[in-house]
């Protein structure tokens, strides 16, 4: 369709004309890309995946109640934590010395690869052999907006393209009717780095993500007015493109054709969103495997949402759920009670997603990633020196777990090891920077060469570091 | 006083140009002059300045050597070669004067003059680039090919070559560990550099060990500083290659640390020595398993696909290493089998087919069988019910179908089995029993995905705490 909307607008009103009768005709040679900047690209190599869904838990689940498990620290529950260990370490909340907290869930190996998940997990259990873990990640940031930012962007300050963008620009979007980086939100609230973590940063601001709801319209202001029709949309629009054009006849800067891509974008969408953001023309059997709420904002929808619009062709799938800052400040916060309840609230969806891209063929085609913006400490947090009614850990971020699965991503496998409580790497520890560029490299990218030049130089996801993590590679 | 030292002996690069642009002034001018000799007094009067700058060039060249931290040797060439450079311009000067003033500077012929002030410029101008940019510098972008006639030594790459028959038989030095030290040490630790008195290029180099004594100890690679500089975060002054040059991957600085430990044998193979099979895995060969046959194809016209691209059907490169094309319906649900005709002229070099949602129905299937080099297709969520698919069953590549959310059937599915490369079928959702057990050509089982997954209702899911 946008192949035939853009090819109209030329036929006939070639914006070229008017300029080139001064100019001997020369010709200004346009790239697919001028005219449409979500114009598809082929990566350097070939890509074991085309889409991706990132599932971020926001505010960051605890490793050692999920799938890090500690039965040392069981052991050592309750006792101080050695003073080795809080040498020259931050925490955020964690003053003085804290106790250790043993795991508050119990854990069984689970399919044949035997990976350890915890009874928080229950349906996960029959989809781990597709997975593979990531025990030892580690982060240098202990704070959730720079964290996420780090985690998102390559960089814990402002300023820099997310992951999404990176992608979007890079290989840019088969639907020519729906955004090419979607971002679905649930928890009730935004990830504390603000809309940041899906921005453009130095990017075009094409690529930055169209956050969609998953309650009420899908995306805001794409409505036509009460006493406006599609046809006076229209119209509007069209009279719009026109100006842009003769605009474009005099300055031919391409940014005013990518303009005219963008409206002509919004009025497709206007159709093509509502229809693949409608959960409820999915059949029941479906539904009922996700678990969804229609007319609620919840993790489930988002994770069938995801399913679809991957479907659909859309190359980034971004999901925040938020309520995983498992402090232990109340009941919701406690590892034991409120962390219990999130994990519920995504167990079912997660392998619901998992078994539905399968039985689709599209888990081959998709990559999933799944984390926080940190891990949680084995100690039992303790705010301002006391002792806390509920159990909780503080932010920690110098062992995490992550998995990824689908495209390009061996199945049922563990990567890295931590110490017997949980607290550091060992082995196979792996930086934010080497997650960003195993998921470049599925893409089909080579993490160092894929730049962007911006002041001056070349700017890289992945900084001045980052290497694959070949171990979790198909 | 130190910084006007340093100040005007940065201002060498800059005034040595002087004396070269006069130098080759006139010796052009002696060229253009050669016949009738009526300019030598200007010509004269050029190598005068000559050899003033010369002069103010080595004064400024001499600062930079006190001010900049250079060792002697490193410029001693270049200071006399300027020395002499100036000391000839003078001469030049008064061979050219009339009357002369020496007698016996009359007996050299000028040619033989002029010669020796264009060797003298070249050689010492030479010289003063190799120091700025560092020695090899011109030559370095030559071929090897140009090099090794002109005798210059080489810096050529070595590849660690190890297959999946033959690892154990490799020979751990030769073929594995000195390629990793060659590509990734051996430009600064060699006979010539010898950065830190250390050569890393032989045996005896690595035995010997550089200024601050060994680099191995046997059978612990953890208190050898071969292994143990590597290792070092990037960040230490001491961490081996420098952080600004090429690093070795992990998986190489693992082969050094795994050699270290077994005790640095150098004439060993590796089956001898009994090494994990997991230190090599990533230097075998990777093999062929994309979503295209592993055969050079002919780039489809540019025009063609534009032309099926102005239709709504999505067209694109699976990659920039490869000319096989994936075809995508997703932004034209309406594609019927009628439509399939203006993917004729791409028929080459489509390697996956994503007709999925579209409205085509059985008789596609006579229509792909022309696709020769299909290996994906996706025929999901569409009214197939796989009558016909047999034409399918010579396709060399395709090896894999999905159909699910299909009319699909059991006699159908029947007729996919000695497909010749087939191995993988999605069929969720369809009329199939789940009994069939199928093999393709090859005798290679056919994955089946019967989909139609259902998860449990647990206590778990409704416990809230």
């Amino acid at each position: 369709m946008g192949g035939l909307a853009l090819g109209s607008i030329f036929v006939g009103c070639d914006p070229l004309s008017s300029q080139q009768k001064n100019k001997k005709n020369k010709k200004i040679a346009f790239s697919e890309r001028d005219l449409n900047p979500l114009a598809t690209l082929a990566p350097p190599f070939a890509p074991r995946a085309k889409s991706v869904i990132y599932l971020h838990m926001a505010g960051s689940p605890s490793q050692l109640e999920m799938f890090d498990y500690k039965p040392e620290l069981q052991k050592l529950d309750g006792q101080a934590c050695p003073q080795s260990l809080l040498e020259g370490k931050k925490f955020a909340f964690i003053r003085g010395t804290p106790k250790l907290l043993g795991p508050q869930a119990k854990f069984t190996q689970a399919g044949e690869s035997g990976n350890w998940v915890s009874n928080f997990m229950p349906h996960f259990k029959s989809v781990v052999d597709e997975v593979s873990f990531l025990k030892a990640v580690h982060t240098d940031q202990f704070n959730h907006g720079p964290a996420q930012l780090f985690m998102h962007t390559g960089g814990p300050r402002l300023g820099r393209p997310s992951l999404g963008s990176w992608v979007t620009y890079g290989l840019g979007s088969e639907n020519q009717n729906l955004p090419g980086f979607v971002v679905l939100t649930s928890g009730g609230k935004n990830p504390s780095a603000g809309k940041s973590v899906w921005g453009s940063g130095f990017l075009p601001s094409v690529y930055q993500g169209v956050q969609c709801r998953s309650k009420g319209d899908p995306v805001l202001y794409l409505e036509d007015p009460d006493g406006i029709s599609r046809n006076l949309k229209k119209s509007t629009i069209e009279a719009i493109n026109k100006i842009n054009k003769e605009e474009y006849a005099k300055y031919a800067d391409p940014e005013i054709l990518a303009r005219i891509n963008q409206y002509e974008m919004a009025y497709r969408m206007q159709i093509a969103v509502p229809e693949v953001m409608n959960i409820n023309n999915e059949p029941e059997n479906i539904r009922q495997m996700y678990g969804v709420e229609p007319g609620k904002e919840s993790f489930a929808n988002n994770c069938l949402l995801a399913r679809k619009l991957v479907e659909q062709g859309v190359r980034f799938v971004q999901l925040f759920d938020w309520g995983w800052d498992s402090h232990g400040t109340g009941h919701d916060t406690a590892v034991d009670l409120g962390l219990r309840n999130k994990c519920r609230e995504i167990d079912r969806p997660i392998t619901a997603l998992l078994l539905d891209l399968k039985q689709r063929g599209l888990l081959e085609d998709t990559l999933i990633v799944w984390g926080g913006e940190f891990g949680r400490t084995p100690m039992q947090e303790n705010r301002e020196g006391k002792t806390m009614s509920f159990k909780g850990r503080d932010h920690h971020g110098d062992a995490f777990t992550m998995w990824m699965a689908g495209g390009g991503i061996k199945k049922g496998t563990s990567h890295g090891e931590t110490d017997d409580i949980g607290f550091s790497g060992i082995a196979g520890q792996v930086s934010v920077h080497d997650v960003h560029a195993t998921i470049l490299h599925v893409l089909g990218f080579d993490h160092e060469q894929f730049t962007f030049e911006f002041q001056g130089r070349p700017f890289r996801l992945t900084d001045v570091e980052g290497e694959v993590i070949k171990e979790i590679l198909a | 006083m130190d910084v006007i030292k340093q100040l005007v002996g940065r201002l060498h690069p800059l005034i040595v140009h002087l004396p070269i642009g006069f130098i080759i002034l006139g010796l052009l001018l002696q060229w253009f002059d050669r016949k009738t000799k009526s300019h030598t007094k200007i010509i004269g009067l050029i190598y005068l300045w000559g050899g003033i700058s010369a002069v103010v060039a080595c004064v400024t060249g001499y600062m930079q050597y006190l001010g900049e931290g250079y060792s002697f040797d490193t410029i001693k060439f270049h200071l006399w070669m300027g020395i002499t450079t100036a000391v000839f311009s003078f001469l030049m000067f008064i061979r050219l004067t009339e009357p002369p003033k020496i007698e016996f500077l009359k007996k050299i012929p000028v040619p033989a003059f002029a010669l020796t002030m264009f060797l003298l410029i070249s050689v010492t101008g030479h010289l003063g680039g190799a120091i700025t940019h560092g020695e090899g510098y011109l030559v370095e972008p030559l071929p090897n090919s140009v090099k090794l006639v002109l005798g210059i030594e080489t810096f050529s790459k070595k590849t660690i070559l190890l297959e999946e028959e033959t690892w154990k038989n490799a020979m751990i030095y030769q073929d594995v560990i000195d390629p990793v030290l060659n590509n990734n040490c051996v430009s600064c630790h060699n006979p010539k550099k010898l950065k830190g008195e250390l050569q890393l290029n032989s045996e005896e180099g690595i035995l010997k060990g550089g200024e601050n004594g060994e680099i191995v100890s046997a059978h612990n690679a953890s208190q050898s500083e071969l292994y143990v500089r590597m290792t070092l975060p990037k960040d230490d002054e001491d961490h081996m290659p420098p952080k600004d040059k090429t690093q070795p991957t992990k998986e190489e600085i693992a082969l050094i640390g795994a050699w270290l430990d077994v005790g640095h044998p150098f004439d060993k193979t590796i089956g001898e020595l009994n090494m994990e099979k997991k230190l090599f895995q990533s230097f075998f060969p990777v093999s062929h398993n994309e979503d295209y046959p592993d055969i050079e194809i002919a780039k489809a016209m540019p025009q063609s696909i534009d032309s099926i691209k102005k239709t709504g059907v999505h067209v694109e490169n699976i990659s920039q290493a490869t000319h096989f094309l994936r075809v995508s319906c997703v932004n034209k649900p309406s594609f019927a089998d009628t439509d399939f005709k203006s993917l004729h002229p791409i028929s080459k070099q489509i390697a996956i087919l994503d007709l999925g949602g579209t409205q085509v129905t059985d008789s596609i299937f006579s229509e792909l069988g022309g696709l020769p080099n299909l290996t994906v297709l996706k025929l999901d969520h569409t009214s197939v019910t796989g009558k016909n698919i047999n034409a399918l069953k010579n396709l060399a590549y395709l090896k894999s179908i999905n159909l699910s959310f299909t009319d699909f059937n059991d006699t159908s599915l029947e007729q996919l089995s000695n497909f010749q490369a087939l191995n993988s079928i999605y069929l969720s959702d369809t009329e199939v029993s789940r009994t069939a057990i199928l093999t393709n050509q090859k005798t290679e089982p056919i994955e089946i995905d019967y989909g139609d997954y259902t998860l449990p209702t647990i206590a778990a899911d409704t416990i809230v705490y």
